[in-house]
């Protein structure tokens, strides 16, 4: 274009003006000439460098090789962790003739029974389970009131609406806590005994640090009236008489008497009370009770007899639910669970698989950029 | 400021609104009244100059912009959920929570409206503020104002190369001529300039004395039209039209000043009544996506449909009232039927993104960005013009990739539309373009004479050097240009009649024809008269006329000047001629012709010159043509000319003239002004005088003008016929010249059989005949078919439209001959209905402005034709050839983007969704969610959707240049495409078993543990994301996007759970992602749910790729190898695949009968014959 006009340019001297700038003109012109002209950049030309492998036989065969090693190396690692946890359980609904505890069921008594445990590697960690109890049932799980239990002294007396019908008795007094989580608390408590040499020997558990350490500590908390009492029964939160607190009606007694062993045991942040209330995902559970580290058990339950005293407060026949007491020792990988390492195993074999058959596609059907 | 009261205002209201409506409008000037108050003013019921675009006002732009949101069904439906989870018997989460997704998107797109507005805002303001000059009666003299303060009945100046503040009735310019130049580039993009003329004409005019009454129409949209009349005095009324209309956005061009009356201010311009919005259509895709929608309701329905079932029963097999079932508020359970009820509601709202709400939005920030890349390509981007790519339809980007059929002008379109002077014919003698020969015998002069003086073409004498120089610098490069003439092909195209006709054999000779002499010549004119002719330059309407006066001007008929009155030319002599020009009849369609009035300086004869198409121009002649003699001989001569000329692919124009005797003309005159100051029928009352006036004519000659095909328009035209697109070509030129052009952009090949003028039946019995013989099941047949706009006429008559579409199916490729505007979109649509494929149309004139706008995509080219085309198109393009791009590469590219970016969508929704729904199985169907309500909003609307927004904009699953080589790879785009049926089901179906995987997996692991719910949730939520995100990185290449999304997952969902103690009631995400990432297990579940989600997915591809291999894969294959290598194999690729290509078939047999003796046809098939007239022929070409 410059050469052209240049050319031009002699060729049509007569004229004055056309002649006097070519060159300033001409450059001005060239850049205003092409104000529309996209900008020639990878982005917008796309020409963006892009990294993407062609899912094809001979790029994948190494992966998976590498993936199935892997998985079963894996596997067996779990499977053997899994094999060395050590777990009896007991069924002590006490609906059946046969089972332990098995009238517990019609009547409310201390109940025990005996069982054989063999010697366990680590501490013994101490779970009651339920079956066919829906935690996770959604109007159970909003019935409570988080900032009530956050220790917030205004939603003592006022409590939120998610906690209806748990949120007032009959005579409209406010229930701490309210909601129909905390009314229907596990409340069974455990002794167990070992016998030894005829004589039974209690077994002490350690009932501290079973719950999360950010709910004891953060997530719930008690007010700051001291004594405790003060709080939850309503005499010091400037209440008229009649409006005193009560507790949830399932409760025998009231929070700030949950562990009479330990003050600081009780209220929202007893941690029977926060296991609790941390629902369970599926309607067959188990909830840590206590673990056996303590004393003369840092490192496990010897092997031998030993027999387990039940209160038995808390009545699940009438919905066809279970209970039952855990025994386990706990690895890194937690409780005993064989489905994982099996699971590692089947897919690590597929893999390995796989790539065999990948492997006799690749020889038949190899395109010519792969070699 | 009076008092008035409301009943007077209302009064006033009334009558403005009357005033308004009114079908004429009498306008007053305003001096008289200035000063006055606005009750006085005579003009106050028409708005003022002000414009204003915005939709919405500062205060109420929420309410109205809410307004037009919820015209979105989608938007309703997601409002409704909202609402009903405020119910507490069926809410499912916080109700609050609940708005928020849907509050984002309102936001979002409310954001969006008034940054758009605001821009619009500003633009008003600029306008409305734009300087310009009023007459003030106080001030005696032109004072500056602002564009708002204009009122009609102002008079205004406008300046050269100042814009016209609102449409002015053009009376007075300071042209002593009365006539202003003015360029409409603002409004229809035209560039050259148009003349207008002053009303009265009278050259002292001072808008003090105006006290005229101006009577005009109601404004209208019609940028070409306007009816206007002015009472001089009370007695005399001048006529006026659109010539004399200023145009509101329109620059004075080549005039000093010039004054106006105002007529219409604002919004009542002619060019604001034509600012519509931008265009709305409905792509295929998303006519596809909406029914998937339904699909989706369908599957959600069902799946709460079950959740309610599974209530019932579960509630119903319970034995008795347990501790976790609470009551509501009341305290009393709600028998199983009520809840399950309640249920079927609270399924709703937790399965609610199985409708995926953020798709619609997804969906338009993908177009936006697409649309973004296509202006930005620099390949479509053409540098004569400064144009890029223009997108007006903004939501069709991926039509572009499935296009079956194009529909195609060819002026303009596939040719540039620079007309070069190539033959003529003077009274029977044929000339090439060389003027050695000229001599100055009578019938020469007559003709060029007639050449120079019948046009509209407007001399400007350029005072910018710079411009002067490049015009000149193009124009000479065109003719230089136009000297080159490639070799002749081989053509085994014979003509079928005029054996003896010998020009035509002149043609055929290679290499040099008589062209360069003719620019030779040319250039040598302008060293000889370098002074007086050089700074000439043509301004025409249309680019014939500006070559045959750039022509004339060569052989030496300088056109000097031209005003409405007069008309100056230099002879070759050197004699300078001015002709008075009487009228002026001007080109329309109907007529086909314009004629000038002129009266000869010398021998003051009233001289008619005529210039049309050939058939408009033949049957006007005067008697003596018919009759026996030299006059039909010439007749006969100059018709094979055109024939000829027709043949070797040039336009053809007809020259005549006659000699009006004086008693003729002034009977006619009388005739011609009544017509002229007509208000109502003006149009064909003018035409009517016009044609009265043109007859009996002499023929003085033809013309043969070339139309060069644009730059690789036959290789845009191979490629896109690979690419399965079949390519019609719809003209209104000779057939002749279009099988010629045909030939030329390898529309037709020179082994093609062409059936022209066909009988429908017998070539549709010829060709089904071949497609059912066993021999040639492989073998496509390649037929062409060429139809005339009379036979095209009988073709699309309903009974035999299904034969004639059946028969255009079999057809690779159709040329229509003579078409009308109105046949184009009659074609278009027929085939559209008929075959229900996508169209597309490319034009460039306002003849194809129908035929745009009934394909599914229009495309304009900006060129020589003004942008009437462009106007009505979906995407403007400046060059033929950017349509290879265009469709073989963006198309492609938006397409599968956008399929696979919408299916995608669908899996990631209910992919995720189910997690929840699997859940319900072990809550009791209560609606229980085990991820937090946040997290669960989070998922959808920022962790998983700015990778699949970011695979619609970005990702290339080909490059370009393996879609440009190997065209056939379009062909995966058409018909269903990539969106199908079953690609939709198989993803859902591959959704539910990745949902399955990645929830049982971690469900068998914490079965019967301790784990509790959003502990539990946070693997499955973690999961489903890395599955989300893997599954589309087969695809996707921009892995920075994924590793930031999940990044961005693990950072907000920890900063989230740090923070939220007691923050969103129900659930308790405190510390839960923490405890979980401390935990290996977390990370084996992860890890192995993800790989058995995958598993199937990977596998498959893998074989697919591996084993079966598509085109597509097998071009992604090609695109690894480096550039050399990949040349090689696209090769021989190509030299297998398409087959279609290189195997070439013809017909078996002849078609028997009819070839042989076609008078067969016409008794068995009169209907056929009688439209077909004398001239009917079938021609079959066999190889």
């Amino acid at each position: 274009m410059l050469l052209k006009l240049g050319g031009h340019c002699s060729f049509q001297d007569f004229s004055e003006e056309s002649c006097h700038g070519p060159g300033s003109d001409e450059m001005v012109q060239e850049e205003n000439e092409f104000t529309n002209r996209p900008d020639n950049t990878a982005f917008t030309q796309q020409r963006l460098p892009a990294w993407q492998p062609i899912l094809s036989a001979g790029i994948v065969i190494p992966g998976f090789v590498l993936i199935g090693l892997a998985f079963i190396g894996v596997g067996v690692a779990l499977f053997v962790t899994s094999r060395s946890i050590q777990v009896l359980e007991r069924d002590y609904t006490g609906d059946e003739s046969g089972t332990p505890c098995a009238s517990c069921a019609n009547s409310n008594v201390q109940n025990s029974f005996g069982f054989c445990f063999p010697q366990s590697q680590g501490p013994v960690f101490f779970y009651y389970g339920l079956s066919n109890y829906f935690q996770n049932y959604r109007r159970y799980g909003t019935s409570k009131d988080d900032n009530q239990l956050y220790g917030v002294l205004k939603y003592f007396t006022s409590p939120s609406d998610n906690c209806a019908p748990y949120a007032y008795n009959s005579n409209n007094q406010p229930i701490v806590p309210c909601g129909s989580i905390a009314n229907s608390m596990f409340n069974d408590t455990f002794k167990l005994y070992q016998t030894v040499n005829g004589t039974r020997q209690e077994v002490s558990l350690d009932g501290k640090g079973i719950a999360w350490w950010t709910d004891y500590n953060i997530k719930y908390r008690n007010p700051t009236n001291n004594p405790l009492k003060d709080a939850f029964n309503g005499s010091n939160s400037g209440l008229f008489y009649r409006n005193f607190l009560i507790n949830p009606i399932y409760w025998s007694k009231p929070a700030y008497e949950l562990d009479t062993s330990d003050p600081s045991n009780n209220g929202f942040v007893n941690q029977d009370f926060l296991v609790w209330m941390r629902r369970a995902a599926l309607p067959d559970f188990r909830k840590l009770y206590r673990r056996i580290s303590q004393d003369k058990y840092p490192d496990g339950l010897p092997a031998g007899n030993y027999s387990l005293e039940i209160t038995y407060n808390y009545r699940v026949y009438r919905f066809s639910g279970k209970k039952k007491v855990v025994f386990s020792n706990v690895s890194w990988m937690g409780g005993k669970n064989e489905f994982l390492g099996i699971a590692y195993l089947v897919v690590g074999s597929m893999c390995v698989f796989m790539s065999i058959v990948m492997l006799i596609v690749y020889a038949k059907f190899k395109f010519p950029d792969e070699e | 400021m009076t008092w008035k009261s409301p009943v007077a205002l209302v009064r006033e209201a009334l009558q403005g609104q009357r005033a308004r409506e009114k079908d004429l409008r009498s306008l007053m000037s305003n001096l008289p009244y200035e000063g006055l108050e606005k009750g006085k003013q005579p003009n106050r019921y028409f708005p003022s100059n002000a414009i204003k675009t915005t939709k919405y006002s500062l205060l109420l732009f929420i309410p109205m912009n809410l307004y037009e949101q919820f015209h979105r069904l989608a938007n309703i439906y997601f409002v409704g959920l909202a609402i009903l989870n405020f119910i507490p018997v069926v809410n499912a989460f916080q109700p609050e929570v609940a708005l928020i997704p849907i509050c984002i998107i309102l936001s979002l797109t409310a954001l969006k409206d008034a940054w758009e507005d605001f821009r619009r805002y500003q633009s008003d303001k600029k306008l409305n503020n734009t300087p310009c000059f009023i007459y003030s009666r106080k001030e005696k003299q032109f004072v500056e104002r602002r564009w708002k303060d204009v009122r009609v009945g102002d008079f205004v100046k406008v300046v050269c190369n100042e814009t016209i503040p609102a449409d002015l009735l053009l009376l007075y310019t300071s042209d002593p001529n009365g006539v202003c130049l003015i360029e409409t580039a603002n409004l229809d993009g035209e560039t050259n300039l148009k003349q207008r003329t002053a009303v009265s004409g009278n050259p002292e005019f001072e808008p003090e004395s105006f006290n005229g009454i101006v009577v005009c129409e109601k404004p209208n949209n019609n940028l070409n039209h306007f009816k206007c009349y002015m009472w001089v005095s009370n007695t005399q009324k001048v006529g006026a039209g659109i010539e004399s209309l200023l145009l509101r956005g329109c620059t004075v061009r080549n005039t000093d000043h010039a004054v106006g009356f105002v007529v219409y201010a604002g919004h009542e311009t002619k060019s604001m009544l034509n600012n519509s919005g931008p265009r709305y259509k409905r792509s295929k895709l998303e006519r596809r996506l909406n029914i998937d929608v339904f699909f989706c309701f369908i599957l959600l329905f069902a799946m709460c449909l079950i959740g309610a079932l599974g209530h019932f029963i579960w509630l119903y097999a319970l034995p008795g009232v347990p501790p976790y079932l609470v009551p509501p508020a009341n305290g009393h359970l709600d028998s199983p039927n009520l809840s399950s009820f309640y249920m079927f509601f609270t399924m709703i709202i937790l399965l609610q993104i199985l409708i995926p709400i953020s798709l619609y939005v997804s969906i338009e920030l993908v177009k936006i960005g697409q649309i973004f890349l296509i202006t930005n390509d620099i390949d479509l981007y053409d540098e004569e013009t400064d144009s890029r790519i223009q997108c007006k339809a903004l939501n069709i980007t991926e039509d572009l990739g499935q296009i079956e059929y194009i529909f195609s002008d060819k002026t303009g379109t596939l040719t540039e539309n620079k007309m070069v002077f190539r033959r003529c014919s003077i009274m029977g003698t044929d000339r090439t373009g060389s003027s050695s020969r000229c001599q100055k015998i009578d019938p020469y002069l007559e003709f060029f004479l007639a050449l120079t003086i019948c046009n509209t073409v407007v001399v400007s004498m350029t005072n910018n050097p710079l411009e002067t120089l490049s015009s000149l610098v193009k124009n000479t490069g065109n003719i230089l240009k136009c000297c080159k003439r490639k070799p002749k092909r081989n053509r085994t195209f014979t003509m079928d009649s005029d054996d003896q006709f010998q020009p035509s054999v002149k043609m055929e000779e290679p290499g040099t024809s008589g062209l360069q002499p003719c620019s030779l010549h040319a250039a040598s004119l302008h060293d000889k008269h370098p002074l007086t002719s050089d700074n000439l330059r043509y301004e025409a309407e249309s680019p014939d006329e500006a070559a045959l006066v750039y022509a004339t001007k060569a052989y030496g008929f300088t056109l000097l000047a031209r005003t409405p009155d007069s008309v100056t030319v230099r002879l070759p002599s050197g004699e300078v001629l001015v002709f008075e020009v009487l009228d002026t009849l001007t080109f329309d369609s109907n007529r086909k012709r314009m004629s000038v009035l002129v009266r000869h300086p010398i021998t003051k004869e009233y001289v008619l010159y005529t210039k049309g198409a050939d058939y408009a121009i033949m049957e006007l002649l005067g008697t003596p043509y018919a009759g026996i003699g030299n006059e039909k001989n010439i007749a006969a001569v100059t018709q094979r000319h055109l024939d000829c000329y027709a043949k070797e692919g040039l336009r053809t124009l007809c020259i005549a003239k006659k000699v009006v005797s004086e008693a003729v003309y002034k009977h006619w005159l009388v005739e011609r002004q009544r017509a002229l100051t007509a208000i109502d029928n003006r149009e064909v009352l003018i035409m009517d005088t016009a044609v009265q006036l043109e007859t009996n004519l002499t023929l003085l000659g033809a013309t043969g003008i070339e139309d060069r095909l644009q730059e690789n328009v036959p290789d845009t035209i191979m490629a896109l016929r690979q690419a399965g697109i079949k390519v019609w070509v719809l003209t209104g030129d000779k057939p002749e010249t279009a099988v010629n052009i045909g030939y030329a952009c390898r529309l037709l090949e020179d082994e093609d059989l062409i059936t022209c003028r066909a009988i429908l039946d017998c070539t549709l019995e010829e060709v089904r005949r071949y497609n059912s013989d066993p021999r040639n099941v492989d073998t496509t047949l390649n037929i062409s078919l060429v139809i005339d706009g009379r036979t095209l006429t009988m073709a699309l008559s309903p009974d035999l439209r299904g034969d004639f579409v059946d028969l255009a199916k079999h057809c690779r490729s159709v040329l229509c001959c003579r078409v009308t505007p109105l046949q184009k979109s009659r074609v278009v649509k027929v085939i559209r209905e008929k075959l229900k494929v996508m169209t597309l149309a490319v034009g460039d004139g306002a003849n194809d402005v129908n035929m745009i706008q009934a394909a599914d995509i229009g495309i304009g080219i900006s060129g020589q034709e003004g942008m009437q085309a462009v106007m009505a198109s979906d995407f403007a393009i400046s060059r033929f050839k950017h349509l290879k791009k265009l469709l073989l590469v963006h198309g492609h590219w938006c397409y599968t983007r956008l399929a696979n970016m919408i299916i995608y969508f669908f899996y990631k929704n209910v992919a995720y969704v189910n997690l929840l729904f699997w859940y319900q199985f072990f809550c009791g169907f209560s609606g229980s969610t085990m991820i937090d309500y946040w997290l669960l909003i989070f998922f959808n609307l920022f962790f998983t959707s700015l990778p699949p927004i970011m695979f619609g904009i970005m990702d290339r699953d080909i490059s370009a240049e393996m879609l440009l080589g190997v065209p056939e790879l379009y062909k995966t785009g058409q018909g269903e495409g990539d969106y199908r049926f079953t690609t939709f089901w198989v993803s859902i179906l591959d959704a539910f078993y990745q949902s399955l995987v990645c929830f049982f997996i971690p469900y068998f692991v914490y079965q019967d543990s301790d784990i509790d719910m959003f502990t539990f949730g946070t693997p499955l939520n973690t999961t489903a994301l890395f599955t989300i995100l893997l599954h589309l990185s087969i695809e996707i290449k921009s892995w920075v996007i994924m590793l930031g999304s999940v990044l961005f997952y693990f950072i907000v969902t920890l900063a989230y759970s740090a923070t939220c103690v007691t923050c969103n009631p129900p659930s308790n995400p405190y510390w839960v992602l923490q405890n979980q990432m401390a935990d290996p297990m977390f990370y084996l579940i992860c890890i192995l749910s993800t790989v058995v989600a995958l598993l199937p997915r990977y596998t498959f591809h893998v074989l697919r790729n591996s084993i079966a291999l598509s085109p597509l894969i097998e071009a992604k294959h090609l695109d690894r190898l480096d550039p050399s290598m990949r040349e090689e194999w696209m090769k021989e690729w190509r030299s297998y695949r398409g087959g279609g290509q290189v195997q070439r078939s013809t017909l078996s047999t002849p078609p028997s009968p009819t070839l042989e003796n076609p008078v067969d046809i016409f008794s068995e098939s009169l209907a056929v014959s009688d439209i077909m007239g004398d001239d009917f022929t079938l021609n079959v070409f066999g190889q």
